[in-house]
């Protein structure tokens, strides 16, 4: 079938280009815009790659998803879609292979003890699987679109007037969640300017286009302002399994100010930076790039 | 890949036809790869390997070129080879850009007929491989430029005027004297800031005088600048044109060439050329290997990110590498000693062992290599499978594939092991040392220095003739010492080729000389040829009046000789007048040989200045022509001091026939400011006499005018 070799070609193409433009570095890529590529080409590999039965699809998924995860560490967002989707086909088998809602429960300790590993082999191959997972992960990519209004919608609960709330960097999430509510109440913001990239600035425009009272400040200040601040409000770039964040340089010091005056922290984060791994040792996480912005080459 | 091109072309075809019928589709952008440098810098490791693929932090070079060009777009590059082709071509085709999923097609033309980049280009142009701008770049750039705004710039710069602009290059800013600027390609440029266009270019050589002519600074552009703050990256965006200018002129055999020739016949051919400066971005060729240190250090400190090593661009299973502080990067399956320390911008490959109580810093180590006990490693660049045994001590070196260095040897600073050398236990080598398998007196042979070794056998019976030299590389050593005297060039530009010119530690000599004649070109051998040339003159124009002498001939015919003296050997009129006065003056010298009396001098002097009377008419005719002749009369009897009494006649006779004015002589004569000599000339009675006659003789005639 020339039509499929040709499709498979094409597809391994836009997986080459994915992963390019994941190591690409240049501009910081909005973490929704990556979740979303990764979830379409995962939905591309599902629809058009060749696969029999259900372990061979997460094989292959697996595979392609370390190769994008190895492509930028830093970008936690892939790793967690393809996490997500192993899981949905994970789901769809096992509602197709019929094991009812109900033995599931059933999984007393002494069960788990004893029933030593996974029994599922993944290895029945059932027709309607590709359909059933693809119209999952299209519900994922819808969630995935309403995740910044819902988060935003939330925002008349937690800022009350006259509040002063301090927040670091430049986060969507946040701009959205602050713009919401400053539709109905009035409040001030501090924008800790985060230096040397100073995205603060930024974030501190664009909030007082929507004619928030807005001050920016050095991250110096950030403990001596910290006794006036309510509220402190942040966004992040993961979520680990433990709790603890992985964000902007600058957070950990505002986290800490805060603690110190007991100051209440919100961190609004959406689902698809929900990472399940815990925080180790190396800094893997951490972009180095090119020394060319602090320090001019002619050194 | 291919169905997509076709495909893209159709659709794109198809637009053109129906919408927009005025704007063609943006035809997809090419490269040209020169992988090959046609120099022997790097001689003896590229015996062994081809330039292009010797590896900066383990990657091979044309990786990294390749990499570039991918990233900023080009969708075709053709991968011209010459040296060792088939081992460049098996590296491309094994590597990801020939998949059929890259975005770029790598197309190979090889040929063992290519010279230089000038012959590259007329291929270029005979098989017709571009149909526009495309980018010329050679196979070992290091850069992370996104070229596009430079192309744009180039395509609009073309539009506007109308393919004038044929070639746009890029430069990247860095200081003078940085590291990474190698001092055999440092560049003086002239560019007019408002148009980013090039009017003059030129190689510093290491010279701290430069010249530029008078003309750049003189034409109507405004704003001139002078720049030496460029590193030439040998990145360049050309239009076609290019390509056929090389295949015009076929004596330009590389791209300064072309430059200089386009420059020089600008106002002909009214080609210019245009430059694009990157600050931000890195761009840097490896020409020699002080510049292959400077470049992989960066590439380490991660100035050419993204291109960072554990990004594994090349997707290269072997060269997965974790990133840790202070630049350390480390690979797969790397073991390391008790007491070891990395302790900043270390590199190691994968497989590599590494023993206790080492200590490595700024260094390159590569695949599967086994480093001892004890340790030190400073700027050292192992490449795969090298074995360094314990109490090692290596500073600022390179050591190539499968290279042994035994226990206790220290390295100085700049050495080359080649492939598969071994270095015997406890010896020191020197700074500057060159160890390599391949015998340097092979090179005299070799007629042809751009043919491969096919002749293995050939080498293997030299082997056995040869023993290694034990001083060189030690008791248990495999290795020949690779000297500059061995070679049939001057020996500065073998020890240059290797390590660039800031190995040499006496100073390049200061060859822009003050023979300052009146020459414009930076090239100070012109100097010399003009004193040979006014010799040469002087002798003719001698030669021309002795027949005239002679045979008699008149003062009309001897005029038109010297004329034509004069334009043969380009002399300007002042030097003419100096050299006829001389010449006329010396005359009687020669025949009188022996007795140089004033008295005789003069008896034999005063016919000659008779008969030419009409010469010295002809060419002194204004004030300064005067002044020439008397300065020339000076000099000769300052010369010729027996002689100085009759200066005074002879300048009698020459103001009584008219040749020289009074008011030029009183000029002369009350010159303040003359040497002492000349002070002392004037001192001279009759000459004092004279000047004083003269000068009542201009009285009487001015008061006889006023009368």
């Amino acid at each position: 079938m020339p039509g499929a070799a040709e499709r498979g070609s094409e597809l391994s193409e836009q997986i080459e280009a994915f992963v390019s433009r994941l190591r690409g570095g240049g501009q910081r890529p909005r973490s929704e815009d990556t979740a979303r590529q990764t979830l379409s080409l995962l939905r591309k590999i599902i629809a058009h790659g060749r696969w029999g039965w259900a372990g061979e699809l997460m094989d292959l998924i697996r595979t392609e998803g370390r190769r994008m995860t190895a492509a930028q560490p830093s970008e936690t967002t892939v790793g967690n879609m393809v996490r997500r989707v192993l899981k949905v086909i994970r789901e769809e088998y096992g509602r197709l292979h019929g094991r009812s809602e109900e033995s599931d429960q059933q999984d007393s300790l002494h069960k788990l003890l004893t029933s030593g590993g996974l029994s599922e082999d993944f290895s029945t191959p059932y027709p309607s699987l590709r359909a059933n997972v693809i119209e999952a992960i299209n519900e994922l990519l819808i969630e995935l679109e309403g995740t910044t209004d819902n988060i935003a919608m939330q925002a008349l609960e937690h800022i009350h007037s006259n509040e002063v709330i301090m927040t670091i960097g430049y986060s969507r999430t946040v701009e959205a969640f602050l713009k919401e509510a400053a539709r109905k109440r009035k409040f001030q913001v501090i924008v800790a300017e985060c230096a040397p990239f100073c995205q603060g600035h930024e974030m501190a425009v664009r909030l007082s286009k929507e004619n928030i009272e807005t001050t920016v400040m050095s991250d110096a200040a950030i403990f001596a302002v910290m006794s006036r601040v309510n509220k402190v409000i942040i966004g992040t770039k993961t979520i680990l399994a433990n709790g603890a964040l992985i964000a902007v340089s600058g957070t950990h010091t505002l986290a800490l100010a805060a603690k110190h005056h007991s100051t209440p922290l919100i961190v609004c984060a959406p689902m698809f930076k929900l990472s399940p791994q815990f925080p180790n040792e190396e800094d893997s996480f951490h972009k180095f790039v090119s020394p060319q912005e602090v320090l001019p080459f002619t050194e | 890949m291919a169905a997509r091109g076709s495909a893209k072309r159709g659709a794109s075809a198809g637009a053109a036809r129906g919408s927009e019928p005025q704007e063609e589709p943006p035809p997809p952008l090419q490269a040209v790869l020169v992988a090959d440098s046609f120099n022997r810098c790097f001689f003896p490791i590229s015996k062994d390997r081809p330039r292009a693929l010797l590896p900066m932090a383990n990657v091979a070079m044309i990786d990294y070129t390749l990499e570039f060009l991918t990233a900023t777009g080009v969708e075709e590059t053709f991968v011209f080879c010459c040296w060792k082709s088939a081992e460049i071509k098996e590296h491309l085709q094994k590597s990801k850009w020939c998949r059929h999923t890259s975005p770029n097609t790598v197309r190979f033309v090889t040929s063992d007929l290519y010279r230089s980049l000038g012959d590259v280009l007329r291929d270029v142009d005979a098989k017709s491989l571009v149909r526009s701008d495309f980018i010329l770049v050679t196979g070992d750039v290091v850069s992370n430029l996104n070229i596009s705004r430079a192309l744009e710039e180039h395509k609009l710069r073309r539009k506007m005027e109308k393919n004038v602009s044929v070639m746009t290059m890029i430069f990247k800013e860095s200081s003078p004297g940085h590291h990474a600027r190698c001092k055999e390609d440092d560049i003086v440029i002239a560019m007019d800031s408002a148009t980013n266009r090039v009017l003059h270019y030129q190689r510093t050589q290491g010279l701290k005088r430069f010249r530029f002519p008078m003309s750049l600074f003189q034409n109507s552009i405004e704003n001139v600048e002078v720049r030496h703050d460029l590193l030439d990256c040998h990145i360049s965006i050309c239009s076609p044109q290019v390509a056929e200018l090389f295949t015009d002129n076929f004596d330009y055999q590389t791209r300064d060439d072309f430059v200089r020739g386009l420059l020089v016949n600008e106002e002909i051919l009214g080609n210019q050329i245009h430059m694009h400066v990157m600050t931000e971005e890195y761009g840097a060729h490896i020409c020699n290997l002080l510049m292959y240190e400077a470049v992989c250090s960066d590439i380490i400190r991660r100035w050419v990110y993204p291109l960072t090593p554990e990004m594994n661009f090349t997707d290269d299973k072997n060269q997965n590498y974790t990133h840790s502080k202070h630049n350390i990067y480390r690979g797969v399956d790397v073991s390391l000693g008790h007491g070891s320390m990395l302790k900043e911008n270390v590199l190691i490959g994968q497989g590599t062992v590494i023993g206790s109580n080492c200590s490595i810093m700024n260094s390159v180590i590569g695949q599967n290599c086994r480093i001892g006990d004890e340790v030190t490693l400073d700027g050292a660049f192992l490449w795969d499978g090298v074995h360094v045994a314990d109490n090692v001590q290596i500073h600022h070196s390179v050591i190539c594939d499968e290279a042994e260095v035994k226990e206790k040897v220290k390295l100085k600073p700049h050495c080359v092991l080649s492939s598969q050398v071994v270095v015997g236990p406890d010896i020191t080598l020197s700074e500057g040392t060159v160890i390599s398998l391949h015998p340097p007196d092979e090179e005299e042979e070799d007629d042809d220095q751009f043919s491969d070794d096919s002749g293995v056998n050939k080498e293997e019976s030299k082997v056995k003739l040869k023993g290694y030299n034990k001083k060189d590389v030690g008791s248990e050593g495999r290795g020949y010492l690779w000297k500059a005297d061995d070679k049939n060039e001057d020996d500065e530009e073998q020890r240059q080729s290797l390590w660039g010119p800031a190995m040499l530690s006496e100073e390049e000599s200061e060859s822009d000389s003050d023979l300052s004649m009146g020459s414009e070109e930076p090239d100070s051998r012109a100097a010399s040829p003009q004193l040979d040339d006014i010799k040469v003159f002087q002798n003719e124009v001698l030669g021309t009046l002795q027949r005239g002498e002679e045979e008699n001939i008149s003062c009309d015919n001897l005029v038109l000789e010297i004329n034509s003296l004069k334009y043969a050997y380009n002399i300007s009129l002042n030097e003419m007048m100096q050299v006829l006065s001389k010449v006329i003056l010396e005359f009687p010298l020669q025949q009188l040989d022996a007795n140089l009396d004033s008295q005789n001098y003069f008896s034999a002097l005063l016919p000659l200045l008779k008969n030419w009377t009409p010469l010295f008419k002809n060419y002194i005719k204004r004030s300064s022509d005067h002044l020439n002749a008397l300065f020339a009369i000076e000099e000769f009897f300052l010369e010729h001091d027996s002689l100085c009494t009759s200066i005074a006649k002879v300048l009698m006779t020459f103001y009584q026939l008219e040749i020289l004015e009074e008011d030029v002589i009183l000029n002369w004569f009350s010159l303040r400011d003359t040497s002492d000599k000349g002070k002392q000339l004037r001192k001279n009675q009759r000459l004092q006499k004279f000047i004083q006659w003269l000068e009542e003789a201009e009285e009487e005639s001015s008061d006889g005018d006023q009368d």
